[in-house]
Order: C-alpha cells, then sequence, then structure tokens
C-alpha cells in the first residue's frame, strides 16, 4: 500500500508541487512571524540586558497609574536622593542618570539624523561599571559640547571623530563636538535607533530636567547580593521610587516591548491563519480532483482484495506526507521570509533591532503541527469519498463518483454557516463581544459561502462569460460550470483574499472620510496644527509660548497635552487631555451639555468628560470624580461640562492645561494649535515654518489640509503593508486556480485532442483555458467585493455611534475586481501552455 | 498517383524508435484517392494502417516521403498550418466517438465551423441532419444519445465542413451490428449524395464491402489494393 501512494507522487508532479506550495506558505507566513518576533524580541533583551550590566540595583520615579516601568515616566527623582543612596552601607557606587528622546540631531551639513521610524534617544554618560559602551573610536564625552554616537549611526552618515553635530531639545539648538563611536553593548544591529551620549549636565539641559534624574543606578560592595542592596536602599527610600534589581529592571524595560511586539505577533499570525485557511481550499479540491480521477485504481485495489480502510489510509497517508513535507517547507521558508518582513518594517518606518535568527522550539512544533493537522482535516473528506467507490468501477468505463450521500446538505450546511457566522460577527461587533469572536464568525461565513457558491457559479459563470465571444468562450462557460463544485472551491479560495481586500479598503476609505468630517466640523479655518515630527512624541513645553512670542502673525496657540490617570470607581486607567481655555477660538467643541466659555471656566477643579465615558459611568455635570494622577496627587474635579466628541482630541476626561501641567507630572504637549487669520494663513505658515526649523526642528506645522493629507498618508501606509501580508493568501488562491486548471486539463486530453485534431488552433485552446481561468477567479472576486461591502457595512453599522462614515470606494473595487481577472490570466499561464502543447496523437489515444 | 487524386502520398515512411529497437509503421507507401472515392483501409493489427491515416491527415509527420492534400504538399507544413488544414479541409470520425459532452448534438455538429468562425450552409446542414435522422434529437447532450446516435452526429460533424476528405478509424469499431450498418451507409450516402471522399480504416470485411475501394496493408506495405467488386445498393 505505502509503495503504491509513494508511486503515485511521481506521476502528479504538478499538483503535488502546488499542494506543497499552498501548506508551505501558510506555514511560512506563521514561522517567519515567531522567527521575526522571537528575534527581536532577543534583540531587546540583548540591549536590555547589556544597558544593565554593571548595575546591581536601579532606582525609577514610580508613576501612580501606570504600574512599573520607569523609562518615560511623568515624574523624575530629586538629585537629594542620589547622596542618600550613595551613603547607604552597602553601596558602593550610585549615579543619577538622565535620558530623553525628545531631540532632534543633525549633522554638520544639518541634515538630520534619525528622525523615521526608530528613536533619537540622549543617554548621560556613566562612568564604570555602569557604562554601557564599548568605545570602537575615540572614548566617552567628558566635558560639555562632547557628545559620543553609536558606530552604525556615524557609518550611516559618514561622521568620524572630531565632526560637529548639532542637537535640539529642551533649549536652544547646541552644536556637540564627535568624541568617540562605540557599540552598545555587545549587540550590533540595533536598527535605526540613534544613540546620543552626552555627559550628565548636558542630558539634563536637553531634556529639561534640574536637580533631578531619571533613574539612579546603583552599584553595590563586593559581598553583597543585588537582592540585599536593593532592600538596603528600600528601606531608605520614599513611596515615589521603585527600587529594583539591575535584572528586574531590565526584565521591566523589557516587558513593554514583549508586549507590543506580541500584539505585532498575533496579528502576523492571523495573516499566516489566513493564509493556510486559503491552502486548505486549495488542499481539499486537489485531494477531491485526484481522488475523483483514482477512482479506477482505488477500484482495482478493492477488486484486489483492499479493505476500504486500506483504501482511505492511503489517501490520509498522502495527505500526512504532503502535509509534513510542505510544513517543513513553510518552516524554513519561514526563516527567510522573516527577514523579508523586517525588511517590509523597515520600508514601512518600523526599523528594528535584530541579531542573528532565533528559532525556538515552539515555532517548529507550531509550524511543523499547524500545517500537518490542516492539510490532514482538508484531506479527510475527499479520503473519505474515496472508501466510497465501489469494486465494480473498475470494471466501468468512464464511471463517476456517486455524489455522495452527503451531498444534499451542502446547501443547507452553508446557510446554516454562514447564518452561524453572521451571528458570532453580529455578537461580537454589537454584543460587547471580541475581536476575536468576529474573526472566527468570519471564518464561518467564508466556509458557509464555500458551501453555497456551487450554486451561484452557473449563474455567474455564464455573466462574467458573456462577452467571451465564439465557440471558445463557449466551451470556457461550459467547462467552468460542469464541474460547478470544483470552481466553487476554487473561487472561494480567492474569495477569502478579495474579502479581505475589499473590507480593509472600505474601511480604510471610511476611516479617512470620517477623520476628514471629524477635523473639518472641529478645525476653524485659519488652524495650523503643530506636532512632533516623530509622531506620537510630545512636544517640550516651552514650545508653545515661543511660537507666541515669535511669531507675531499667530493669534491664539493653543497646546493640548495627553495624560493619563486613575478615577476612583472607574475600572483601569483613564485618559486624561489638557486643554487651554482658548481653545474654542481654533476648535469647536460639540457639546452635549456645556458651551465654549466651559474650558475657560475648568480651574484647578473642573472637569470635561466625553459623552461616552459620562453614559458609562454614569456622570452628570457637577458630579463629583477623585482623580490620581502619575505623580500621586489626588484631585477632587467636579464635572463642568460633557463633551460629544467624535475628533478624538478630547480625552475622557479633560482638564484644564494649566492643571494637567502642574498636577501631571511632565506631559509636555502632544499638539499645539496655532490659530493664524485666514486670509494670511499661507504667509504666517511660512514664518512659523522658518522659526520652528531655527528653534523647534522637533515640530512641525501643518495646515488643516495637510494634517487630513498626513492622516490619509499614514492609514494608506497602513492599507498597503497589510495588501502586502494579504498579498500570500490571494497567491496561494491562485496557485489553486493553476492547480485545478491543470487537474481539470489533464481529465479533458481527450477533448482536447479532438479539438486539436478538428482544427483548433494553439491559440485557441489557450484562449479557451484563460477564459475557463478568468471565469473562476472573477467569480472569487465578485463574491468577495461583495462579501466586503456586507462585513464593511456591518462594522459600520458598529461604529456609526463613534462616529463612523462609510465611504465605498468604488474606483478601488472596479480596480479589485479587474485584477481578479488578470490574476485568473496569470494563473492561466501554465495551464494553458500544457494544453496547447499536447500532442494531438497521444490526446486522443488517452484514456 | 494522378493530379486528380484529393488525397496523396508517395514513398511514405514513417518509422518509430532509434538505431536496433526502430520500427517503421510505414515502410515506403504510395498511395492516391481520388475524389468522390470511398475508400477501405484494412490489414492486421500494428500493420499501420492508423499511422498511414494520421499521415495523410496532418496528424502525424512522416519520417520521409511526401503527402499532398487538395494540390498541397503538407509534409513541410507548420503546425499552425497543418491544423489550418485539418480545420478546412479534412473532416475526422473517431473509434470512440469523441463529442464534446458540454454541447448538444447540433453544437457538437457544427464545431469545426464553430472554431474557423464561419457559418453553416443552411441547405448543407439540413442535409445533413436528415441524412443521420437525427432533427428531434438536436438539442440533446451526447450523454442523452446511444453510442450509434453519437457517432452518427460524428459523422455529421466531419461531414459539416463540406472538407475535401473525410478520415474515419474504425468508426463502428464501439457500435453493434445494427449500428455498424447504419453508420456505414450514411458513408456511402455521403459520398454517393453528398460528393464527399471517405477514406475509411477498418477490420471489418463487412464495412469495407461497403467501400469502393480497398487497400491493404501489412507490415506497413500496401500489399493489395482492389476495386470492391459487390457494392451494397
Ligand atoms: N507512438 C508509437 N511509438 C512507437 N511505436 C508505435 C507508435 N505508434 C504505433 N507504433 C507502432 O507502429 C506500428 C503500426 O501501428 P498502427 O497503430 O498504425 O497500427 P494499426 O494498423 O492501426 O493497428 P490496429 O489495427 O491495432 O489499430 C505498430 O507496430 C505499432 O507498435
Ligand atoms: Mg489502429
Amino acid at each position: 500500500m505505502l509503495k503504491l501512494s509513494l508511486r503515485g507522487f511521481g506521476a502528479r508532479k504538478v499538483r503535488l508541487g502546488l499542494t506543497l506550495l499552498a501548506v508551505a506558505l501558510g506555514v511560512a507566513l506563521i514561522s517567519g512571524t515567531y522567527v521575526l518576533t522571537d528575534t527581536i524580541n532577543k534583540s531587546f533583551d540583548n540591549i536590555f540586558a547589556t544597558a544593565a550590566k554593571g548595575t546591581d540595583v536601579s532606582v525609577t520615579p514610580k508613576d501612580a497609574v501606570v504600574e512599573g516601568n520607569g523609562a518615560d515616566t511623568a515624574t523624575t527623582i530629586p538629585a537629594a536622593f542620589l547622596s542618600k543612596v550613595q551613603a547607604v552601607p552597602g553601596v558602593s557606587k550610585a549615579v543619577g542618570t538622565v535620558g530623553t528622546s525628545n531631540v532632534a540631531l543633525f549633522t554638520s551639513a544639518n541634515k538630520r539624523i534619525g528622525g523615521g521610524g526608530a528613536p533619537t534617544q540622549v543617554i548621560s554618560a556613566t562612568p564604570k561599571p555602569f557604562d554601557v559602551i564599548s568605545y570602537t573610536d575615540g572614548r566617552a564625552p567628558t566635558g560639555d559640547n562632547e557628545v559620543a554616537l553609536l558606530a552604525s549611526t556615524a557609518k550611516d552618515k559618514h561622521i568620524k571623530v572630531g565632526d560637529d553635530v548639532s542637537i535640539v531639545g529642551n533649549g536652544p539648538r547646541q552644536t556637540l563636538k564627535v568624541v568617540g563611536l562605540g557599540k552598545f553593548g555587545g549587540v550590533s544591529n540595533v536598527g535605526g535607533f540613534v544613540a546620543v551620549i552626552v555627559t550628565l549636565p548636558e542630558a539634563q539641559r536637553l531634556a529639561g530636567v534640574k536637580d533631578a534624574y531619571d533613574e539612579i543606578l546603583v552599584a553595590g560592595k563586593p559581598g553583597v547580593t543585588p537582592p540585599e542592596l536593593r532592600s538596603q536602599v528600600q528601606s531608605i527610600a520614599p513611596s515615589t521610587v521603585n527600587v529594583r534589581t539591575g535584572q528586574q529592571q531590565a526584565d521591566e524595560n523589557a516587558s513593554d516591548i514583549h508586549d507590543a511586539l506580541g500584539f505585532l505577533t498575533t496579528a502576523l499570525l492571523a495573516f499566516g491563519g489566513i493564509a493556510l485557511f486559503v491552502g486548505a481550499f486549495i488542499i481539499f479540491n486537489t485531494f477531491s480532483i485526484t481522488v475523483a480521477q483514482r477512482m479506477r485504481e482505488f477500484a482495482l485495489l478493492r477488486t484486489l482484495g483492499a479493505s476500504r480502510r486500506q483504501v482511505m489510509m492511503q489517501v490520509i497517508f498522502e495527505g500526512l506526507v504532503i502535509g509534513v513535507a510542505g510544513s517543513v517547507i513553510g518552516l524554513l521558508l519561514g526563516v527567510v521570509l522573516a527577514k523579508g518582513l523586517r525588511a517590509l518594517f523597515k520600508l514601512f518606518g518600523a526599523d528594528l533591532p535584530s541579531q542573528g535568527t532565533i528559532i525556538e522550539t515552539r515555532t517548529i512544533v507550531v509550524s511543523l503541527l499547524v500545517g500537518t493537522i490542516v492539510t490532514l482535516l482538508s484531506g479527510l473528506a475527499p479520503a473519505y469519498r474515496a472508501t466510497k467507490v465501489p469494486p465494480v468501477a473498475a470494471l466501468r468505463e468512464g464511471a463517476v463518483l456517486p455524489p455522495g450521500r452527503n451531498a444534499r446538505f451542502v446547501t443547507p450546511g452553508g446557510i446554516v454557516l454562514t447564518a452561524l457566522g453572521a451571528a458570532g460577527i453580529a455578537l461580537g461587533l454589537f454584543g460587547g463581544g471580541s475581536v476575536a469572536l468576529v474573526g472566527l464568525g468570519a471564518l464561518l461565513v467564508f466556509l458557509g459561502i464555500a458551501l453555497l457558491s456551487p450554486k451561484l457559479v452557473p449563474p455567474l459563470a455564464s455573466f462574467i462569460g458573456a462577452p467571451m465571444p465564439g465557440i471558445v468562450g463557449r466551451l470556457a462557460r461550459e467547462n467552468a460550470t460542469r464541474q460547478a463544485g470544483r470552481t466553487a472551491v476554487t473561487a472561494s479560495a480567492l474569495m477569502i483574499g478579495v474579502t479581505l481586500v475589499a473590507f480593509v479598503s472600505i474601511f480604510a476609505q471610511g476611516l479617512k472620510a470620517t477623520i476628514d468630517d471629524a477635523v473639518d466640523t472641529a478645525a476653524k479655518p485659519g488652524t495650523l496644527i503643530i506636532e512632533n515630527t516623530a509622531g506620537g512624541s510630545p512636544l517640550p513645553a516651552q514650545v508653545a509660548p515661543g511660537i507666541k512670542a515669535a511669531v507675531p502673525g499667530v493669534r491664539t496657540v493653543a497646546p493640548i497635552s495627553f495624560s493619563t490617570s486613575k478615577v476612583a470607581g472607574v475600572a483601569g486607567k483613564t485618559s486624561v487631555s489638557g486643554i487651554p481655555a482658548n481653545i474654542s477660538q481654533v476648535f469647536d467643541t460639540q457639546w452635549k451639555q456645556g458651551n465654549d466659555a466651559t474650558f475657560a471656566s475648568l480651574g484647578a477643579t473642573g472637569a470635561v468628560v466625553t459623552k461616552k465615558f459620562a453614559d458609562a459611568q454614569h456622570l452628570k455635570v457637577g458630579s463629583k470624580l477623585s482623580v490620581l494622577t502619575p505623580t500621586g496627587k489626588r484631585l477632587s474635579l467636579t464635572v463642568r461640562g460633557i463633551a460629544d466628541d467624535n475628533s478624538g482630541l478630547l480625552a475622557d476626561l479633560s482638564v484644564s492645561h494649566d492643571l494637567a501641567t502642574t498636577a501631571f507630572g511632565k506631559t509636555g504637549d502632544a499638539l499645539i494649535f496655532a490659530g493664524v487669520p485666514p486670509a494670511q494663513e499661507q504667509a504666517v505658515k511660512a514664518q512659523l515654518d522658518a522659526k520652528l526649523k531655527q528653534f523647534y526642528p522637533i515640530a512641525e506645522a501643518k495646515t488643516i489640509q495637510q494634517f487630513k493629507d498626513q492622516q490619509a498618508t499614514q492609514i494608506n501606509g497602513l492599507l498597503v503593508l497589510i495588501y502586502v501580508l494579504l498579498l500570500l493568501a490571494v497567491v496561494i488562491s491562485l496557485f489553486g486556480i493553476v492547480n485545478t486548471l491543470v487537474l481539470s486539463i489533464y481529465e479533458r486530453t481527450r477533448e482536447l485532442g479532438m479539438l486539436r485534431a478538428i482544427g483548433t488552433s494553439r491559440r485557441q485552446v489557450k484562449r479557451m483555458i484563460r477564459y475557463e481561468s478568468i471565469i473562476t477567479a472573477v467569480i472569487g472576486a465578485v463574491i468577495g467585493v461583495v462579501l466586503g461591502i456586507v462585513f464593511a457595512l456591518a462594522v459600520a453599522q458598529a461604529l456609526s455611534s463613534d462616529g463612523f462614515k462609510l465611504s465605498i470606494p468604488i474606483v478601488q473595487l472596479v480596480i479589485l475586481l479587474v485584477l481578479g481577472a488578470l490574476a485568473g490570466v496569470l494563473a492561466a499561464i501554465l495551464p494553458a501552455r500544457r494544453a496547447a502543447r499536447l500532442n494531438v496523437l497521444e490526446a486522443l489515444a488517452y484514456e | 498517383m494522378t493530379s486528380a487524386d484529393i488525397v496523396s502520398c508517395t514513398d511514405l515512411v514513417r518509422r518509430y524508435g532509434e538505431g536496433e529497437a526502430a520500427v517503421n509503421a510505414l515502410a515506403g507507401v504510395t498511395v492516391g484517392f481520388t475524389k468522390g472515392e470511398y475508400a477501405a483501409i484494412m490489414g492486421p493489427s500494428g500493420s499501420g494502417k492508423s499511422t498511414l491515416m494520421h499521415c495523410l491527415a496532418g496528424l502525424d509527420r512522416p519520417t520521409a516521403g511526401s503527402v499532398v492534400v487538395d494540390g498541397v504538399e503538407i509534409a513541410s507544413l507548420d503546425d499552425k498550418s497543418l491544423t489550418t488544414l485539418r480545420r478546412d479541409k479534412i473532416g475526422f470520425i473517431f473509434q470512440s466517438f469523441n463529442l464534446l459532452p458540454v454541447l448538444s448534438a447540433e453544437e457538437n455538429i457544427l464545431l469545426p465551423l464553430s472554431i474557423a468562425g464561419r457559418k453553416p450552409d443552411q441547405e448543407w446542414y439540413d442535409r445533413l441532419v436528415d441524412t443521420i435522422g437525427l432533427r428531434d434529437r438536436l438539442s440533446h447532450r451526447p450523454s442523452q444519445l446511444s453510442g450509434g446516435q453519437q457517432q452518427r452526429v460524428a459523422v455529421a460533424r466531419a461531414l459539416v465542413s463540406r472538407p475535401a476528405v473525410v478520415f474515419a478509424d474504425e468508426p463502428t469499431g464501439n457500435l453493434d451490428s445494427k449500428a455498424s450498418a447504419e453508420v456505414l451507409q450514411m458513408l456511402r450516402q455521403a459520398v454517393d449524395d453528398l460528393g464527399q471522399t471517405v477514406i475509411m480504416v477498418t477490420h471489418d470485411h463487412e464495412a469495407a464491402d461497403v467501400a469502393d475501394r480497398t487497400v491493404v496493408l501489412t507490415d506497413g506495405l500496401i500489399v493489395e489494393d482492389r476495386r470492391t467488386t459487390v457494392a451494397v445498393a
């Protein structure tokens, strides 16, 4: 039996190759994801471990709201605490450090260094044993106006020791002399990360920190273990700081990265899952067709005395071999793909550190298991059908497989699955359920539609094929429908990818429209928006007053800051925005209760909440809130207004900008609105640009239109990334079309021989196959686009309370259909060539 | 071989394989068929009948020698020209009926014209349909027709483009005697009433008796070429 299975493989090279690839590509995305994120994780662990190498104990400010973590907390440690630490008996050495990423670095030719996706981080130089930089050239900075850089940065920008660079942080631009180049511990690849190593006073100046530190590093005397030292330091520490061992602190620092990467892993795995799901359709179809074609072989085996079980085992064994082989290939491909993914992320501005290639056991186990199980599962139904072949079929020529006893359940099953899936999606979207539920629902809908689509194939095929002329077109339509189930499964595989692409395009279009709409209703004409060029980072507090002073054309300067808080009685953290009194001059708040004067009257005790937050927490104007700030202050606030904000500017809880500055620690300004007379917008913006460039190069002014365009650009970037990741699923479904065509051609060898014999040209044969392929592909694309629209409608409905505006990009959807047709053309190339090359006489003799 | 021949070959050799194992399926055949002739090719199994037919029909390429169809030397034609030749000048009837299952009987009959993108000559088509006697079955698919009926459709298909010559390789091989007789009779009619030329490979002496002429092959050579004396009415 076994030998027979193996011999079967050789005779079916193409279908074997394509099926293997279908398995392998899905598995590759899974293993690639793991390899990529494990490698990045490990690299970060290395970086943090290196950073903590000489540190036995680390003291960081405690953020009262955000648990753990010391990196970018709202507070600092007063300098006085350092001398107390130094006085602890077990301490041999203790130093304070300050860092900030709120800087911009330039070459002597005034070219920006860094500034892309990866951060520029100021690090204060530390003496041994805390020093983390190993210098390959020059030395550490010892005086003001000296700087050391990473060798990788220097190489990128052709900077040598002795060159000048300039830096702008908190305060005016400064010129620094490069005195050293080094490596960050033993880590060779830190991605696009730019480290700026300066003396402590310089770092404090750049960070705008006086007499305070971000972290105190402590080394113990010989014989004092880190835990012992930790408890010694802890005993003198105030409640506003965390005291951890070096190792604990490194783990703490890495945990944020792990969380972020965990999200990335899940997202990427989802794409791998989609690809495998599509692959399952291909495997199922290939096995089904193969079983049908090998009926006589099975029947012969049966007449020779093989039991049903043996026949089934033979098919299952094939599935097992393909599953394992495909998974192994996929696993290996994944290692290559991980590099590709990293390059992709770099292309989209995320230059992540990665060193070596980490292949965990988990990667191997999951990849092999998932690939093999999916293959086996998809081959199960066809294997079962193979056992239905009666032994007499061997004697009958041209016998067809009995239409399975379960055939009549296909359509009702499809309806039930689709309904169940729709219910799952509805529950996930509207019932406060989860993303996972929506995903599962979508999966069921895909399966349901796949089961229903044999019914859709004939009408769709005759509609799509209608413009295909002549007998060639007629035959293509007929061939596409003669095995409607087979065409349906093939098209369904493509449908999945197209649905997701269509959905994502519609959703993104809606998102852009929603943002445009929100910005247009909220921002008053003549408002400029000033943000950090490294999106997401705040601007130093002195920028806003600086603008007002430097650019006379600016009438209003309204800085907005963000922070977090814990509100008594509210689970989790509550986001806070600091809103200035003059906000109404640049921004229209949609009030549920209150008016434009409300923000001006908040003072130190008033707050505005969003309608959503108010509804969820049953707040009314006059309600009292007890709010804990990151610095540990407890505020008692009274709700003065309720805003119905769709622009996303207002956090759940808004306080006056002054209160945010005084009570919430170092907030900085997330953005600054500058109100200018609309008629002079361009002129004032030019002045503003010039000043910003000179004094605050990390800040950048945008008109409302530019801001909207930038948002659109960001969404488009993400969109492209998603498209690229979905491309794999689409490619796999194209293999499916190729596979089905090749197998169908093989079945129709004699027909093709006859057609050629009576004068059908090679070109006509090719055209016939191409048409059939286009019909199949466009069926998938049409169902996919429709389904994508339906999904988008559902999601839009769920988000309508958040102001989501649905906007269907007709042109893009039409392009998608055209691309579907092109995909059909592409998939047909190989099968059409094979069909046209058939030797007429051999084909005629073929049986 | 006269210039009046519609199909002819001279010193036709078709060799399979190389060196020691080489087989001369045709070892130098010279024969010609005139327009309006109904010829049977006979001979033992493996004697080269099908090979001869394939070479004459432009389906196979001779190793040596020449083949002329309707005044055109086809040995040197490329695939494209051969395809056009088969489409316009030659009709085929195969042993297994080889109809397209997805097309109706009518569409199968018209297939050669559809491929050429030509309109049928309605009068000719009507005569063919009457000849095969399947007017009421034209909309049926092949699977709804009996073997004999399918072969009659195949005969009509071979004749629909008024080819210079119709080749039939054991057209009755899969039929019972009654259906065989009907098909043979139809080919006879095609020659007598419609003026067609038919060359038919057969094992069946009764089938050969319907023809005007019998060419007998043995080991790739013509060993007998005679006029049939008794023609069936
Ligand atoms: N493709 C091929 N490769 C090698 N030898 C072949 C090939 N086709 C035919 N032959 C050989 O050529 C010879 C003639 O074959 P052909 O098919 O013409 O015989 P035939 O007279 O039609 O026989 P039958 O009555 O059995 O159909 C045979 O010896 C056969 O084995
Ligand atoms: Mg033969």
